[in-house]
């Protein structure tokens, strides 16, 4: 399904304008909020492309709770000082870093418009999946019955994740030495 | 609405063999839940609860696995995950690394004050993230288990938080893995756009039956997928974290890291490798370079590994380089195995012993480390064999079988897999590893001059070696020993367990 180009260009526009301002930012504060506007502008992108349910879960996960998590880092660390100056970096690497970065993009790009793609799973065009009821009905079906392992072993996952940052919180430092 | 067309209901039963199937996961998973229990209600206040739990937990998971060895292959989950000979024989190895680990690290705890419950939990958790990662046959499953497998990983590294650089060390091998495993997740991506399938046999079958070329997308997919494990086993130009690493984690830790992490991810890699058909006539991943890539790679680890590895001497940064050389080696094997008609046996022999020596290397690194992993550098073995004997034997055993040298498990596993690279016609390759090997002695038999040709040095008696450790080393003596001296068991069993991950 082809996406509508106005929402494309005014969706599309702003992510970038916004992603230039997360770098460019000197309060890290304004940077993350500009982040956040990112996703919001992605979740634009998504929902144009009749993409609802990865819309939603674009803007409840990156949004909602990634974005927080981020806040709450830079203001516990109290993280007002910069500690990379990018006056201080020579030209030579400013310069090689964004030829690398423009380099990779035009190979992307180049790479995406040369490969001619055949899907093998035909039936999950987006036609097709609002006719077996919408995004998020196939996409729960699909969940709980081909993909339960993968959605299983996330819980362990998250499991080893939260006993990871147990261990590295609790302990006191003081004790051993 | 025609909805059965998605949902299987036959996906959402489980039959009673894939039970059978599953309880080597299920044994190691039940053990890590029944750790957090028991730290959750206090029970380890007794420390030895914990390790006998954890150990208890190997135990009963190198045993299923190893009855599920001979069963016949199954494919669970639609096509997610698959158990056959070579995953419960991988099973059996990550078991038997965890129990190893923790014998080792029982009184290494005990001395660093560091007896959590958490360590032994993550343990456990990392080795059934590297039992997943074998047995995986879709790249989503693959990528959340090497997650699983890495984030326990990271953890451990760190744990002696007291400790700037255990903190460095962990802080950077979380940094560079989290990059790693964004380009791993982006290389699958692509895959997933070349192909429409994350199934790693699908994805093969795509790309050989097109009519117009590979996609470059998949090109491009495959280099980053191949990128992300070489992060994880360190080969060259990804290597620069591993030294670093090696050092500031606790030293049973290092050990199971470099045997662990690393032959689980060798393991995934042939299991991909061979399912997509490198190397063979109809492979579409010849038109990819991979494996012009991978020979240039061998060559610069190997070379890389061990000159650097000559000058060092600081014995754990000494053994880091020394494990990417060996890296080296395994690639080598990798590139050889399609062929010969020896396949992928070499490396899984090589795995085995490579994991053996090591990890007894390890436990005695434990043993004579002081207070915070000091003295580990190489004027603090002077005269060890007037110490402490039988240490002093154990560690040139080890040595001798890094190195290559008869009659050890090293020797008989290098022999067989450069043989391999021989019948392969990669005689350029073999000159080099040769070669390699010849540099790698020199810095191995300078640690034993200095024990046994040099005079001790301070006089305190560092008093008894504790049992537990003592265990290991003389287990891993007696088998690197054994598959020196009668190699043909472990060849027979290698070339079986690689032959059921053909059907």
């Amino acid at each position: 399904m082809a996406i509508n180009p106005i929402a494309f260009f005014v969706f599309g526009g702003a992510a970038l304008a916004f992603s230039m301002m997360v770098v460019l930012k000197k309060n890290p504060v304004a940077s993350a909020f500009s982040l956040v506007m990112v996703f919001f502008c992605f979740a634009g992108i998504y929902a144009s492309m009749n993409a609802h349910l990865i819309a939603i879960l674009q803007i409840l996960v990156y949004a909602g709770a990634i974005m927080v998590l981020f806040i709450f880092v830079i203001m516990l660390l109290n993280a007002d000082e910069p500690t990379f100056d990018l006056r201080r970096t020579s030209n030579v690497v400013k310069a090689g870093a964004v030829a690398f970065g423009l380099a990779f993009v035009v190979m992307l790009a180049i790479v995406f418009k040369k490969s001619n793609i055949i899907p093998l799973n035909a039936g999950f065009s987006s036609e097709e999946v609002i006719k077996l009821g919408g995004n998020s009905k196939v996409l729960s079906q699909l969940m709980f019955s081909k993909y339960i392992l993968p959605f299983e072993l996330t819980s362990v996952l998250l499991l080893a994740a939260i006993v990871g940052a147990v261990a590295m919180a609790k302990r006191k430092t003081g004790k051993s030495s | 609405m025609e909805l059965s067309k998605i949902v299987d209901p036959t996906l959402l039963t489980i039959s009673a063999e894939h039970v059978a199937a599953l309880r080597p996961y299920l044994a190691m998973f039940g053990g890590a839940l029944i750790g957090i229990v028991f730290a959750c209600f206090s029970l380890t206040n007794r420390k030895w609860l914990m390790a006998g739990l954890s150990i208890i937990t190997c135990l009963v998971t190198g045993y299923y696995s190893v009855i599920n060895m001979g069963m016949a292959k199954q494919v669970l989950f639609s096509g997610m995950m698959v158990s056959d000979g070579y995953s419960h024989f991988f099973n059996v190895l990550f078991a038997f690394i965890a129990a190893l680990t923790i014998f080792s690290s029982f009184r290494y705890l005990d001395r660093e004050n560091l007896h959590y419950p958490e360590y032994y939990i993550l343990l456990l958790f990392s080795a059934l993230g590297m039992m997943l990662l074998t047995s995986a046959l879709d790249l989503i499953v693959l990528f959340i288990a090497l997650e699983i497998m890495s984030l326990s990983v990271y953890v451990l590294v760190g744990f002696r938080r007291a400790d700037r650089r255990s903190n460095e060390a962990s802080m950077k091998y979380f940094i560079l893995g989290a990059a790693a495993s964004a380009i791993l997740l982006y290389g699958s991506a692509l895959l997933y756009g070349a192909t429409g399938s994350l199934n790693i046999a699908d994805i093969m079958k795509m790309a050989t039956n097109t009519d117009h070329g590979i996609p470059m997308i998949y090109t491009i997919g495959s280099w980053l997928v191949a990128v992300g494990f070489l992060f994880k086993v360190a080969s060259v130009p990804f290597h620069t974290w591993m030294p670093d690493v090696y050092e500031g984690a606790p030293t049973p830790i290092t050990g199971f890291m470099t045997t662990g992490v690393k032959a689980a991810s060798f393991a995934t890699f042939i299991r991909i490798l061979m399912s997509t058909g490198f190397g063979s006539e109809a492979a579409g991943l010849a038109g990819t370079q991979v494996e012009t890539i991978l020979w240039v790679i061998a060559v610069l680890t190997m070379f890389i590994g061990n000159v650097i590895a000559l000058t060092q001497t600081q014995l754990k940064r000494m053994l880091a380089y020394s494990s990417i050389a060996h890296t080296g080696y395994l690639i080598v094997g990798l590139l050889a195995a399609p062929h010969t008609d020896l396949g992928y046996a070499p490396v899984v022999l090589y795995l085995v012993t490579y994991s053996i020596m090591n990890l007894g290397a390890f436990a005695i690194l434990t043993i004579l480390s002081g207070k915070s992993d000091t003295r580990l550098n190489l004027s603090d073995l002077s005269g060890l064999s007037q110490k402490h004997p039988w240490i002093a034997f154990a560690l040139a055993v080890f040595f001798f079988s890094m190195a290559g040298i008869p009659p050890t498990a090293g020797f008989a596993a290098k022999y067989y897999l450069l043989y391999s690279a021989v019948q392969a016609k990669f005689i350029w390759l073999v000159v080099l590893a040769v070669l390699c090997s010849a540099i790698s002695v020199y810095y191995y038999l300078r640690v034993l001059v200095q024990m046994y040709m040099r005079d001790p040095v301070g006089s305190e008696n560092e008093g008894m070696t504790p049992a537990w450790s003592a265990f290991v080393v003389a287990m891993t003596v007696a088998l690197t020993l054994q598959v020196g001296l009668l190699p043909s068991k472990m060849v027979d069993l290698s070339k079986r367990v690689v032959e059921t991950l053909k059907q």
